[in-house]
């Protein structure tokens, strides 16, 4: 019963949106190159033929479209707002002047978002000409940008709810480019991502940063010190790759292993220890000694981060 | 080597200098509008909706649980088996002059949950208030003699059953003032840790036990920023405090046997700005920093300190400069460098344990690292379907008494862009990656006791070798299909003992559908496999062990949301995940034995009606189902092995249900 009201509801999305796909394509300039529409834009901005009434001329066509008038909703809409759109040029703040556009609607506007053939880099000069704080001071330089990602593949304007200004969504909207992330959060170990407890901003800044991987402090180290302050030391005996860069024998964003272990004890320790007492031993048997049991190679050397015991020195105490 | 940055600074900025000014790319940001015939005081917007006053919904939860693992209180937010309430909120408020606020609370009321309050006045001034509750439990059955008391570890006769669980609390507080072209801004944060961790002792026989934790850590963040037309500027000063209430752990006839974390502090004072010539933006930053601990040692015979002075200094610097020299082309180019200078004083300390180079004494040996780093990259559009980006990254890094004292990673990368297919994104990716150095030599200090085979992951020679490819394809508005494949191949090709080789392979594919007005829902598959190698000597000479580690992830999932059921009052929803971890191991010594079973498994379902009672009203009954299961075979019964003692099996394996009905009220 369920199954067959799902597939006539499948056949009717699909014909409903074969009927809507046709009927969106009517705008004349669909037919321009992102190239011809860009010079077309360009052209018009530098006229500058704002309209007379600001946002009463745009509402008179668009004011029945809700996701227009969802504006209004959000900070970009509030008039009331100094430095909000609204209270300057309006929807033409952002749209580019008004020109022709509404005299038989043959005239492009400034247009955002997936559907939109204007490139990632001229979408975004609308939002920077506001934006220019030191918020957003390593865009320029960041993978983001390079990439040519829109500001509009992430954000939200035309809403009270931006999802990427919310803790409970934000995730969504990172993993959904960035899917090998999505699927480490849900392996054996990971950070509490998956239940929004923490998000990809808390460590990562999307506008780039002037550290590594667009991380929100100086370093690596840095960053995990600012949740892991008890790992910041320093300490009298300290383990040199803990010290030099924790994703040695971390990887953050998850792992088949415990701990967001990159590879488990006592085969990691081992990668790098392998003196001629007991650390060359081979495990052969799991659970059958203390090599190979409980914390393995932890249940003796448990300081692996570093000790501050004067006779710490084999991270025993 | 070092490398010559001024001179490759300086040609970026000529070579943009000199061709800026040809074709670029369109800038419509509002301060280049020609606005000379505008005439904005006659600018209406009747039609436009006033918004005043609050709006959002505030929510009220009741839930109950059913569950014999405190596990499952990472999903649910709450270890507690039966009934529990809670309150979400999404609040607004703004005014007609400007004065604007958003409260936003999450299962307030649970052991983990939080708040966010912003309100201010955009442009002028902004509060912020947080809070924040984050509990993690990793076992509710650990079996522990030891009882932790004010410092000592108090043996009990019989095992007793304990909880291994870490709560954090946090709040902070920011304010932020500021006018057209400055900002000025304070935060403060404070974060509790409470609960036990899995740790464990010697004394002599290892013991494992809950590690009591009782820390706090303050924040506290202040700055300024300062912008103009093409340039801005922010200047932070960072400090943090850390303060562990738990001391030396002694056991009733062994003394100081654990010296849990010390008392902390870091201070970081930052410069950076950003400045733009035309299309060229330059970025940077100077920190310097310091990480001091000067906590209070136990006093035992062979210390000669009561404090040791450890103090890090730290220099993070990065200058980055990127240029669109054309609508086509873009360069870009950086250098960092990165210090940590150990000035803790150096001494000798009596050792349990006895050194064969310097007996029962050992010195502390204070680490520094220094890191240099290099990128340059190029962005060429070919036409208006591909464009290709290509780099070069160079890492230098330097270290103290280390068994390699300089690596430096190499590394050439591409990146293809293609649109050329009707509604199909294309974008590949490949890198090779060359890591080198200094001769690697076994370090003075260990040389004794280290196989001169032995080649430690992180120091040794490796060759990587990586590919990406992804395709989107967006047949129609109503469907998107992803797919990504990757594959990388670490060779350690002049290693003997150690991780010689290692190769990371997978896929992942997204569906992502908007059926209609109503029905929308997506799907996704990945696998992800992970292969590594090692050779290791028991014999102290070659290799004559080996260890093949395979791991494998699996994780499938779907779900879909369906509005407008019951005249637009009935939504519906569900979500299924299923996520599967393995890791075999494979140890070969004369014969090939695996080491045993050490995977997890998790079903997790969630389904949700919503019921509009009203137009401010809502009823919400969801049910979520959680079945997770894992093993490890190193999890072992407390005695087991003679000489050691365990915290018991903490493997888990638990069937879990949660009820909950929500009732919601919209402000308008």
């Amino acid at each position: 019963m369920m199954n067959k009201s799902i597939i006539t509801k499948l056949l009717f999305g699909v014909f409903a949106f074969a009927y809507l796909s046709l009927s969106v394509q009517a705008a004349p300039w669909n037919q321009l190159t992102g190239e011809q529409l860009e010079q077309q834009l360009t052209e018009k901005f530098a006229q500058g033929k704002y309209s007379k009434k600001g946002a009463d001329s745009c509402l008179m066509c668009h004011k029945k479209n809700d996701k227009v008038m969802a504006i209004f909703d959000g900070v970009h809409g509030n008039s009331g707002q100094a430095d909000s759109p609204m209270a300057g040029l309006q929807c033409e703040a952002c749209h580019g002047p008004l020109g022709k556009h509404n005299k038989g609607g043959k005239e492009p506007m400034i247009a955002f978002g997936k559907e939109s053939k204007l490139s990632a880099q001229s979408q975004n000069s609308v939002c920077l000409g506001c934006h220019n704080d030191p918020q957003q001071m390593a865009w320029h330089s960041s993978s983001h940008n390079l990439d040519e990602v829109a500001c509009s593949d992430c954000h939200i304007i035309h809403t009270d709810k931006d999802p990427v200004m919310s803790q409970l969504t934000v995730n969504d909207t990172c993993t959904s480019c960035h899917t090998q992330q999505k699927s480490d959060m849900n392996k054996r170990s990971s950070h509490p991502m998956k239940w929004d407890q923490m998000t990809c901003i808390d460590c990562h800044n999307p506008h780039g940063s002037m550290s590594e991987s667009a991380l929100n402090h100086a370093t690596v180290n840095d960053t995990c010190y600012s949740c892991h302050s008890e790992k910041r030391g320093p300490v009298l005996w300290e383990h040199a790759p803990v010290t030099e860069n924790c994703a040695n024998c971390h990887n953050p964003h998850g792992s088949v292993n415990e701990a967001m272990l990159t590879q488990r004890a006592p085969q990691l320790c081992q990668q790098c220890h392998m003196d001629d007492g007991h650390a060359s031993r081979v495990v052969q048997q799991g659970g059958s000694d203390a090599f190979g049991g409980g914390k393995s190679c932890l249940n003796c050397h448990s300081q692996i981060h570093g000790s501050n015991h004067p006779a710490g020195s084999k991270l025993q105490r | 080597m070092r490398f010559k940055f001024n001179l490759i600074t300086l040609s970026l900025l000529a070579i943009s200098g000199a061709i800026t000014g040809s074709v670029m790319a369109a800038d419509f940001g509002v301060n280049k509008a020609n606005t000379s015939t505008v005439k904005q005081e006659i600018f209406q917007c009747k039609r436009c909706p006033q918004i005043d006053g609050y709006s959002g919904t505030i929510g009220f939860n009741t839930a109950y649980i059913e569950s014999d693992d405190i596990h499952s209180g990472n999903a649910f937010g709450t270890d507690k088996d039966g009934a529990n309430a809670s309150v979400d909120a999404d609040l607004n408020y703004r005014n007609s002059t400007g004065y604007t606020a958003k409260f936003q609370a999450h299962q307030l009321g649970l052991d983990n949950g939080f708040a966010h309050l912003k309100a201010g006045k955009s442009g002028h001034y902004e509060l912020v208030a947080d809070y924040q509750q984050l509990t993690s439990y990793q076992s509710g059955n650990a079996r522990s003699q030891l009882w932790y008391k004010d410092g000592v570890l108090t043996p009990s006769e019989h095992t007793q059953i304990q909880e291994l669980s870490l709560q954090r609390n946090k709040a902070g507080l920011g304010l932020s003032y500021g006018r057209d072209f400055y900002q000025a801004y304070v935060r403060y944060d404070h974060e509790q840790k409470t609960g036990y961790q899995s740790s464990s002792i010697v004394t002599p026989r290892p013991v494992n036990f809950g590690l009591p934790i009782d820390a706090s850590t303050d924040n506290l963040t202040a700055g300024l920023s300062l912008s103009g037309d093409s340039w801005t500027t922010d200047l932070n000063y960072f400090v943090s405090q850390y303060n562990n209430d738990i001391g030396a752990l002694s056991l009733p006839y062994l003394y100081d046997v654990f010296a849990p974390a010390p008392d902390n502090q870091a201070h970081q004072i930052s410069l950076s700005g950003q400045y733009q010539l035309s299309r060229t933006v330059m970025s940077g930053r100077l920190a310097s920093g310091k990480m001091i601990q000067d906590d209070n040692l136990i006093q035992m015979s062979g210390n000669p300190l009561q404090n040791w002075d450890g103090e890090v200094d730290t220099l993070d610097g990065k200058l980055s400069v990127t240029s669109l020299l054309s609508s086509k082309l873009r360069l870009g180019g950086s250098v960092d460098y990165s210090k940590r200078d150990n000035k803790g004083s150096v001494w000798e300390f009596a050792q349990y344990e006895v050194n064969g180079i310097t007996g029962a004494f050992k010195q502390n040996v204070p680490l520094d690292t220094e890191r240099r780093g290099l990128k340059l990259n190029a962005s060429y559009r070919l036409s208006s379907d591909y464009r290709l980006q290509a780099g070069y990254d160079r890492k230098e890094m330097e270290r103290s008494h280390g068994d390699r004292e300089q690596t430096n990673d190499d590394v050439l990368w591409a990146k293809l862009n293609v649109r050329a297919l009707d509604d199909i994104k294309l974008k590949f990716k490949a890198s090779l990656n060359n890591r080198g150095g200094s001769e690697y030599q076994t370090s003075e200090l260990t040389s004794s006791e280290q196989n001169p085979l032995l080649r430690k992951y992180y120091l040794a020679d490796r060759k990587r070798t990586a590919f990406e490819a992804k395709f989107n394809h967006t047949p129609t508005s109503w469907l998107s299909l992803d797919v990504t494949a990757r594959y990388a191949k670490d060779d350690y090709d002049e290693t003997q003992l150690g991780l010689t080789e290692s190769e990371d392979y997978g896929y992942d594919i997204n569906l992502g559908l908007q059926l209609d007005a109503h029905l929308s829902g997506y799907a996704f598959a990945g696998q992800q496999w992970i292969d590594a190698a090692q050779a290791g000597s028991q014999s102290f000479s070659t290799a004559d062990w080996f260890a093949d580690i395979e791991d494998e992830f699996i994780n499938l999932g779907a779900g879909f949301t369906y509005t407008g059921l019951l005249e637009d009052k009935l939504n519906l929803g569900g979500d299924y995940l299923f996520a599967n971890s393995t890791s075999n191991t494979l140890v070969t010594y004369d014969v090939s034995t695996p080491l045993g079973d050490y995977f997890s498994f998790n079903h997790s379902l969630k389904l949700h009606a919503n019921y509009a009672l009203s137009e401010e009203m809502a009823l919400k009954l969801a049910y979520q189902y959680e079945r997770y299961y894992d093993t490890d075979y190193a999890q072992i019964d407390v005695n087991t092995v003679p000489g050691l003692t365990t915290l018991g099996d903490l493997n888990h394996n638990y069937n879990a249900h949660q009820v909950m009905l929500s009732f919601s009220y919209q402000l308008r």
